[in-house]
């Protein structure tokens, strides 16, 4: 009996508590777990339950709220503490509208001590937390339509008084809970990691890595129970009806918020920035027996400050625009996973297992919905066996690249077929055989697509066109100067793109994605970013930052020219000849070069030598090249490689709040950012408001962003992939405003 | 090969004292012309250099100056002016370009030509004899720029008609230069439609610059009618 009050006093508190402290869940420090000041963790098993939400959406709210009672056996008034610390907590005021949540993860509780008693209070209060989402949901369905207005906060109090001893939750994170999102489709995942997790034999670090430090104060609170029976009945109570209590009363609690804004879309989200310790592997924990599913969220959709977005635009024109979502995603390719499994050695094998990646990075593209989705590794059976069907029945038309050579993978480029037609497709190999520099086996794709818009029932190309690129440059650290060069390669494709849109009078925004292999600030992301970079003399390992290889005694540096000229491509990262590539080759064959191909050569080594059979005319052929003011100009400019194409990052490399860096990727030789989202600003009109009015503004505007995570965060939920996030790498998602010049 | 006028190629200052007068003469020339290339071997075709940007058609340069105070005839226009080099790519292109004095540098009374191999610069020259050429008179100081615009144009195929181009002059005269760009066919006029367009764009000229077409056989014409009075190499 001690067992299943405790059951029922434990499960409600998770519930309540992993909402609160979601992205600490699974880096839990156990010794740290503080109970009437003394530290205790004796290894109480905990772990994480990952399912999709979303069952069925029936309306039982009335009876949820029947059964959400049916636990607290012996009270339902809420304890102070729980009602108000809530709100005490730090949660700072942040606007998500339409933010959906990331992922939710159910997670399950189980005391590791009662054996026998467990299988029925796991029942029942598995039942209980279902309904209660169910509640949830129907909660936030009934305020559907004022989702945007909704702010379902839940804070948890940075300390729970229990027995009148003060615990001092170990993290300070803030944190908010979500509806849960009703789009969310049900998948036979959750019937999976259910049977996954209810494997005992299962990896180890899965409950280190399912617990959060808030969990502990539950933990140790609900463990302190059986102790005080009448603090067991005071507390248990509290989460559920402090949870069920913030939904009715969403206004009071945001009234009380400072500094957090949530998103609101029906779903769960949350949010925690504590300063975390990192478990990569906490293998020596006790295995953990799954059982009440939890929802988490761990990446929240930031907008972009709409108060500083007013500044630069001081007046708006009404326009007609469309706002699209475009996400880019380096999904691992299985092979590459096997073939490289020492990176992975971290990551318990079920979430290794393509089956598993793979379902669980579908219904990632299908809770964000991205208009556009580049993908990179996309390996080629699965992409024509799983994902390419799944992806036109969600409406997406696909454009796939593999590499050259022996590797199975590649990229792609979906878009919804509703939202954008397909006005050009350039597939790149960056693979050139009569290029020495230009040998390994990476491709990029271009598409210029044309936005539709409904007019009546008819979909119609509506707006200037927009470029999007997706490309997977060389991963090897040292060959920055292969990097470039590849970089080149489909920055001279961009710009042949807007070129053909130029000569129609459009004006072409480019989306310009990808998995660079290159951190930023470092010269490849300079060069991207600037539009310009010096490179003569840069170690061809800087080019990337990849790694710090200055330690070795010799290495390679950057010395012009970059590539050759026979590659076809300027050093403004252009095409030479027209005719080159399937680009605008009118009459095949012709050798066209523009102006400003021939002038780059004019001071090549072979133009600065006197021909042998040039003879001597006084005043007509005695001219020196070096001597005149445009040969010094050409030399000056000869260490620099450009482009013309205006590229911002979408993100900043650094989270809000707490400063520390982005990271796309991590693997068990480290973290950092290496996927982009590039795209074209719109920048700060000029005073010119009559230009201004006269034709549609340039750039996207961009709106807002998935939030990405820190190293330290991702490590506590044992590295990459996992339950959650199915990849090596997370995915980037940004959405913008592309004006329609036409309204 | 890429060029065209191979056949043609052999075109080197050897043919001077050729008369270039009679069209049936011209044709006379050509198997000549190929026998010899074949026999002299030393008169190697250029070639473009490995990795050099080979350009669509092979040109040469010519230079020219008026011999002050002689009387003007075809031979003695023939006789003054002089190849400089051919060349196959953009790279040997800039190797004569820059070792030359830029055209606002000359002095006196002289011309550029810049013509594709095979093709003398002169309207009796086969490729010339129906052609004609578009010629734009510019204030002082401006030829330099221009010319480096015009050839640069022609030797990348900005101009689009075909095999139609044949050569590209500056003039250096007394109080004005004269660029021009000859063709092959005077009467085609989308051509030379074609090619003011071009010109004006590449050369960034003022809507209101003047840009007079001239058949070569109005040239010609004019040159006989005047003949001993007007100087042989002007308008050339």
């Amino acid at each position: 009996m001690i067992g299943v009050l405790l059951f029922y006093a434990l499960y409600p508190l998770v519930c309540f508590l992993s909402r609160r402290s979601p992205e600490a869940s699974k880096k839990r420090d156990r010794t740290s777990v503080a109970v009437n000041g003394t530290a205790v963790w004796d290894g109480d098993t905990v772990t994480l339950k990952y399912a999709q939400s979303g069952a069925t959406k029936q309306d039982q709210s009335g009876e949820t709220k029947e059964r959400l009672k049916e636990p607290v056996t012996k009270e339902d008034s809420p304890s102070p503490n729980m009602d108000e610390e809530p709100l005490s907590a730090g949660l700072q005021d942040r606007r998500k509208d339409a933010a959906p949540e990331m992922t939710e993860v159910e997670s399950a509780v189980e005391g590791e001590g009662e054996g026998p008693k467990m299988d029925d209070g796991e029942k029942v209060i598995n039942h209980d937390i279902m309904y209660r989402n169910q509640n949830e949901k129907d909660q936030s369905t009934s305020t559907g339509d004022h989702v945007s207005e909704q702010r379902a906060l839940v804070a948890l109090p940075k300390c729970l008084t229990v027995e009148g001893s003060m615990q001092e939750t170990s993290c300070p994170e803030q944190n908010h809970s979500q509806t849960t999102n009703l789009e969310m489709p049900v998948i036979s995942v959750k019937e999976t990691l259910q049977a996954s997790n209810t494997d005992k034999s299962k990896t180890p670090e899965e409950p280190a890595s399912a617990v959060t430090e808030c969990w502990d104060d539950n933990i140790v609170t609900t463990r302190d129970l059986p102790a005080d029976g009448a603090g067991n009945s005071d507390f248990a109570p509290n989460p559920l009806h402090s949870i069920s209590q913030t939904y009715r009363k969403p206004d009071e609690l945001r009234g009380a918020q400072t500094g957090w804004d949530f998103p609101v879309r029906p779903g769960l989200s949350q949010e925690v920035s504590c300063s975390l310790r990192s478990f990569p592997a906490a293998s020596y924990y006790t295995t953990v027996e799954p059982t009440v599913p939890l929802k988490v969220m761990w990446r929240v959709w930031e907008e972009l400050d709409a108060a500083s977005e007013s500044v630069l635009t001081p007046f708006t024109i009404e326009r007609a625009s469309l706002d699209f979502t475009v996400m880019s995603y380096n999904i691992l390719a299985q092979d590459l996973l096997e073939l490289n499994q020492h990176l992975y050695a971290h990551c318990p094998l079920e979430v290794l297992q393509w089956n598993y990646r793979c379902s669980l990075l579908l219904s990632e593209i299908e809770k964000w919905a991205p208009d556009i989705l580049c993908l990179q590794e996309v390996q080629e059976n699965h992409y024509h066996e799983d994902l390419h069907p799944v992806l036109s029945q969600m409406g997406y038309t696909c454009v796939y690249q593999r590499r050259t050579g022996k590797k199975t993978d590649g990229c792609a480029i979906c878009y919804q077929s509703t939202c954008f037609t397909e006005a050009a497709v350039s597939k790149l190999e960056f693979f050139r055989p009569e290029t020495k520099l230009l040998d390994r086996h990476n491709v990029g794709i271009v598409l210029l697509l044309r936005p539709l818009v409904a007019t009546g029932a008819e979909l119609k190309e509506a707006g200037p066109p927009l470029c999007v690129a997706n490309t997977h440059l060389l991963f090897n650290p040292r060959r920055g100067d292969v990097k470039l060069a590849q970089l080149a390669i489909m920055l001279a494709e961009i710009d042949a793109m807007i070129k053909s849109c130029k000569a129609r009078g459009e004006h072409c925004n480019v989306v310009f994605c990808g998995d660079f292999n290159a951190i930023p600030y470092m010269p490849l992301y300079q060069l991207v970013t600037t539009g310009e970079l010096y490179y003569q003399g840069i170690p061809t390992w800087m080019v990337s930052g990849q790694e710090d290889l200055s330690y070795k005694p010799s290495y390679h540096r950057l010395f012009a020219p970059l590539w050759p000229s026979s590659l076809g491509i300027s050093d403004i990262c252009q095409y030479t000849t027209e005719n080159m590539f399937k680009t605008d080759c009118q009459n095949s064959g012709t050798r066209k070069y523009t102006h400003e191909f021939m002038l780059q050569l004019r001071l090549c080594p072979a133009a600065c030598v006197r021909p042998q059979d040039l003879i001597l005319i006084p005043g007509v052929t005695d001219n020196r090249p070096d001597t005149s003011e445009d040969v010094q100009h050409y030399y000056r400019f000869r260490d620099r490689l450009r482009h013309q194409v205006d590229l911002g990052s979408v993100y900043k490399h650094v989270l809000h709040g707490s400063g520390s860096p982005e990271v796309t990727t991590l693997h068990s030789e480290g973290g950092a950012t290496v996927d982009y989202i590039f795209y074209t600003p719109k920048r700060a009109f000029s005073k010119d408001q009559r230009a201004y009015k006269k034709s549609a503004e340039k750039g996207l505007k961009l709106l807002g962003s998935l939030s990405l995570l820190s190293e330290d965060l991702l490590w506590s939920m044992n590295g990459l992939p996992n339950h959650i996030f199915p990849s090596d790498h997370l995915s980037l998602v940004a959405q913008f405003q592309l004006e329609l010049d036409n309204a | 090969m890429n060029n065209k006028f191979d056949a043609l190629k052999d075109d080197d200052s050897g043919d001077h004292e050729q008369d270039q007068g009679s069209p049936k003469d011209s044709e006379k020339e050509k198997p000549e012309e190929e026998e010899k290339e074949q026999i002299i071997i030393k008169k190697k075709m250029v070639v473009p250099g490995p990795g050099e940007h080979p350009l669509q058609y092979n040109y040469t340069f010519w230079y020219s100056r008026r011999t002050p105070g002689r009387p003007a005839s075809t031979q003695s226009y023939e006789q003054n002016i002089k190849q400089i080099g051919s060349f196959a790519s953009v790279e040997q292109f800039w190797r004569f370009y820059s070792h030359m004095i830029r055209p606002g540098d000359l002095t006196g009374h002289s011309d550029f030509h810049l013509f594709k191999e095979g093709i003398k610069p002169m309207w009796e020259d086969d490729a010339n004899k129906m052609g004609g050429k578009w010629i734009i008179r510019l204030r002082k100081g401006l030829a330099s720029r221009c010319w480096e615009n015009l050839i640069l144009a022609m030797l990348g195929e900005q101009f689009m008609v075909g095999e139609e181009i044949c050569g590209a002059v500056v003039s250096v005269r007394f109080q004005e230069d004269i660029i021009s760009i000859w063709n092959k066919t005077a009467s085609d006029q989308a051509t030379t439609a074609r090619i003011r367009d071009t010109l004006r764009r590449v050369l960034n000229l003022p809507p209101n610059t003047i840009m007079e077409y001239k058949t070569h056989t109005d040239s010609i014409k004019a040159w006989e009618d005047f003949h001993g009075l007007v100087n042989a190499s002007s308008g050339r």
